[in-house]
């Protein structure tokens, strides 16, 4: 089995494939295009489970194959690809995902006159991503990085004739963007210190103390800064949210399972150069946990239902970083797990409400209601998300989420262990305010009939149900396989090498509390929308600015647009203004003068031979003149 | 006080011819007049030749027979320049050198 | 004070010379003009005369004061036929070509005047009395090649002339 990671190369190659084909024949093939793309998808997903079962084998060392690429001085750039424990899993996770969202686009995009397009563009990400996945160094990374940002722009901005789709594509470029440019600073900076690209040299540099502590810093937090952007972390959030302007199954492929994940793999993947410097881990940690209450504190009161999934994912994404945060192979294999955990049950939850939008056209939660008897599949589907993602046991999310808080437990950081807790009970409780409000009850508004979606859309629901709910299995407290496994990889046992990780998990009493928590949010969701015997407005009443300041996402949108927005535009203005009347005034002026000169010239050819011949002579007496003065031609002597 | 003919005086001669030439051929307006003028520059040059034919420090006859040169080539010049004339006159009615500028439009 | 008759002659001449010349210049009926330059011509051939050349001086007689003279009248006739020349033309100024040539003449002129000429030694001998056989051999000899080449020149002068001066009969 070992031949097969040779082939690894494979697999981001038949999308890229599909991707050439759709562009160059999608009028032709219309929606038969997407057989095109879910094919490729599928072969690429079989690769990667092979792939990843060679892992499993006893002694199954990292394979990679560099390929020279530029020679610049000394250092070499190479490109190529690696396969390890952490990317083979990652590689399982895109197919697999990417797979099922495509299938289920075939339901949900039906009909849409740039069908070919869309598929085009999804074929182009699963390539950009498995490409990201598998790169051995930094610079392959960034270019992927980029390709990723751009086929996310381009698929926020499917629908490009709305507006707010086009103003939310533009913000997403230009967010992530902030964060990018602090990824690239960080790879040129490592690549100054070290002389190489690469993750292994890098890795040895620091294991080998080549790099001054505030050095290894400064890279980890840039790259960070990196993630930061791309994983929807605060400050750099914004965008996620707004990207829910794109088709849905974009969402959940890319908003929810895969792209915004890339930070945190990236986080991963770089992870022995944060764990050399404790100041960086602690930036990743307080980043992480701070977004994780504070968009789920935001997610608590929206009434889109796609953006109380996107602040959900910011909010987990958060809560991925504060695992990573947390020093040693714990808090790596917990960062690491949730990320595989919750590709799954978000992208269940976001097809889900894919499915419920496909049905009655509206994304308002206050206009649905009562949809369990309707859409009695998307609902039971929507209820195992929801469990997974509130962390009851067994579905997948109580066992990635208690590897979160007993690895924050053992490294005995009671704060971040606090607000992990309050963040599962806000998750929890909107979460289950979403479910109730959609799926229990009475209908309470819209036109459009509700029906159940068609089975090219509720089997890829059904996959992701199976998987969030056995997900979880890989790493339970009894046995975990995934621990060891990733610990097993050479980057895995370096990082339990440096921290002498053993397998942390928590204490009894926090796996209660946390259940406990997760049901008092369900119930108290529960008695407010369902039963009704709390009233919603509970706490509105007595402090509604605190209503008001969640319902407007903390006012982040509308400060940034004063602080950063607001100047910026001037400061266009300005130059539209200085380009306009200076720069423009001096060419124009330029401009002028070479035409005056010319005019003049034209004067002078005058078409008057007597006058050429006078210029002539007058030249000739001249000259003539000069030398006689002189005394005689110059030599040069 | 001996007047003797001397090169400087035919040289003299040739100069004043040239200038005269020069000027007409530069300033007059008819056409005929300024090929008259270049005539009579070419014939200060035809001057200079001969008298250095004779008072040259290399006396010989090859500026007699460069003089001769210059008289066929002046003659086919003027029978062409007379015809070009006679062309322009019949097409634009003038011999006005200042009026044959179509070479600037 | 002696006056030997060459230079007489030569005085006379020169004086026909620019005297003609000047009047060219400054008559106003173009036929005069040619006609005071018809006794420039005639009085350079007296001057080559006087510089031994006497077969370019019967040359300049029958070239310049014969043909070009007769068709420089000839273009008169056929274009204006009481052609004036209406002065100086508006393109220039008159005064600054006046200038311009003056301080030509008066850089050759210094030029003539500082130049310390040489005589020919008395064995040169190369103008002597049987001047046009002389010239004649010349020609033919050391010169053959210009001189064919001469009489193409004339060939296509001719030619050209003809069909330029010719009415353009498939015009009409």
């Amino acid at each position: 089995m070992d031949t097969i990671m040779q082939y690894a190369w494979l697999i981001p190659l038949f999308p890229l494939l599909a991707f050439v084909l759709i562009v160059s024949f999608g009028r032709q093939l219309k929606e038969t295009a997407a057989y095109l793309g879910i094919v490729a998808a599928a072969i690429s997903f079989v690769l990667s489970v092979f792939t990843f079962w060679a892992r499993f084998q006893e002694g199954a060392i990292d394979y990679k194959l560099p390929v020279e690429w530029l020679q610049i001085g000394q250092s070499v750039v190479e490109m190529g690809f690696e396969i390890n424990q952490l990317n083979a899993m990652m590689l399982v996770i895109v197919t697999l995902v990417s797979l099922l969202v495509q299938i289920y686009s075939r339901g949900y995009m039906h009909g849409d006159e740039r069908y070919p397009v869309f598929y085009q563009y999804l074929s182009l990400f699963t390539f950009s991503m498995l490409g990201l996945v598998i790169s051995p160094n930094l610079l392959q990374v960034y270019i992927f990085w980029e390709l990723v940002g751009v086929c996310s722009f381009l698929l926020v901005g499917f629908y490009y004739f709305k507006p707010e789709a086009k103003a939310a594509a533009k913000k997403a470029f230009i967010v992530t963007r902030i964060g990018d440019v602090g990824l690239f600073i960080g790879i040129i900076l490592l690549f100054w210190w070290t002389g190489s690209f690469d993750y292994s040299v890098i890795f040895n540099a620091i294991a080998a103390d080549r790099l001054e502590p505030w050095m290894t810093t400064l890279a980890a937090v840039l790259i960070f800064v990196g993630a930061v952007g791309k994983s929807g972390q605060f400050p750099l959030h914004t965008w996620l949210p707004d990207a829910m302007e794109g088709p849905t199954p974009v969402s959940a492929l890319i908003h929810a399972a895969t792209m915004v994940a890339a930070g945190v793999y990236l986080v991963a993947a770089t992870y022995p150069l944060f764990l050399a410097s404790p100041t960086a881990l602690n930036v990743v940690a307080y980043v992480g946990a701070f977004t994780a209450i504070f968009a789920a504190s935001i997610g608590l009161t929206q009434r889109d239902i796609k953006r109380v999934l996107a602040y959900s994912t910011v909010s987990q994404l958060g809560y991925m970083m504060m695992a990573l945060g947390v020093a040693g192979a714990a808090g790596y294999v917990a960062g690491t797990f949730h990320l595989m955990t919750h590709a799954f049950f978000k992208a269940l939850l976001f097809l889900a409400a894919g499915s419920v939008i496909h049905a009655i056209h509206t994304q308002d939660i206050f206009e649905m209601g009562g949809l369990r008897k309707k859409m009695p599949l998307t609902a039971g589907v929507f209820l195992i998300g929801c469990l997974a993602i509130a962390g009851i046991p067994p579905f997948s999310g109580f066992f990635s989420k208690e590897a979160i808080l007993g690895a924050a437990y053992s490294a005995h950081r009671m704060d971040l262990l606090w607000v992990g807790l309050i963040a599962a009970f806000f998750t929890a409780f909107y979460m289950f305010r979403l479910y109730f409000l959609t799926f229990a009850g009475e209908r309470r508004g819209g036109s459009a009939e509700a029906h159940e979606s068609p089975a090219v859309m509720t089997v890829p629901l059904l996959i992701l149900a199976v998987l969030a709910v056995v997900a979880g299995f890989v790493n339970t407290p009894f046995a975990p396989v995934l621990h060891q496994w990733l610990a097993s990889g050479s980057v895995g046992a370096y990082i339990a090498e440096a921290s002498g990780g053993e397998t942390a998990h928590a204490a009894l009493w926090v796996q209660v509390v946390a259940v406990l928590v997760s049901l008092l949010g369900i119930g108290l969701a529960y008695l407010m929308y369902v039963k009704r015997s709390v009233a919603p407005d509970l706490l509105v009443r007595p402090v509604p600015w605190l209503y008001q300041l969640s319902y407007r996402k903390y006012y982040v949108d509308e400060i940034y647009h004063a602080v950063f927005v607001r100047p910026l535009r001037w400061l266009g203005l300005f130059l539209n203004l200085f380009d306009r009347y200076i720069v423009d005034g001096l060419v124009a002026l330029l401009a002028s003068a070479t035409n005056g000169i010319g005019a003049l010239h034209a004067r002078l050819q005058n078409g008057q031979v007597q006058t050429y011949g006078f210029v002539v002579l007058l030249g000739l007496v001249l000259l003539v003149a000069g030398f006689t003065v002189l005394g005689g031609i110059p030599n040069g002597q | 006080m001996i007047f003797d003919v001397s090169l400087p005086l035919y040289l003299l001669i040739a100069l004043i011819l040239f200038c005269v030439g020069l000027y007409g051929a530069l300033t007059k307006r008819n056409a005929i007049v300024v090929l008259l003028s270049i005539e009579l520059m070419l014939n200060a040059v035809n001057i200079n030749l001969v008298a250095f034919a004779k008072y040259g420090l290399y006396a010989s006859l090859t500026g007699q027979v460069f003089t001769l040169f210059t008289m066929t080539v002046a003659a086919a010049e003027v029978a062409v320049g007379i015809a070009i004339l006679i062309s322009l006159y019949r097409n634009r009615d003038t011999v006005n050198v200042d009026e044959m500028d179509t070479m600037k439009r | 004070m002696q006056v030997s008759g060459t230079f007489l002659a030569f005085a006379v001449l020169s004086l026909l010379t620019i005297g003609g010349a000047v009047f060219m210049i400054s008559f106003t009926r173009v036929v005069h003009m040619v006609i005071s330059l018809g006794v420039t011509f005639l009085s350079i051939a007296g001057l080559f005369v006087l510089l031994e050349a006497e077969f370019v001086a019967i040359s300049q007689i029958l070239v310049y004061s014969g043909a070009i003279s007769i068709l420089m009248l000839f273009g008169i006739m056929l274009t204006k036929h009481d052609a004036k020349d209406e002065g100086v033309s508006k393109a220039n100024k008159g005064w600054l070509s006046i200038l311009v040539v003056a301080v030509f003449f008066v850089i050759a002129f210094w030029g003539i005047q500082s130049t310390p000429w040489v005589a020919p030694p008395d064995n040169a001998a190369a103008v002597q009395e049987d001047n046009a056989t002389q010239l004649g051999v010349e020609i033919f000899t050391r010169f053959v090649i210009p001189f064919e080449l001469t009489s193409v020149l004339l060939l296509v002068a001719l030619v050209g002339a003809i069909i330029l001066a010719k009415k353009e009969e498939d015009n009409e």
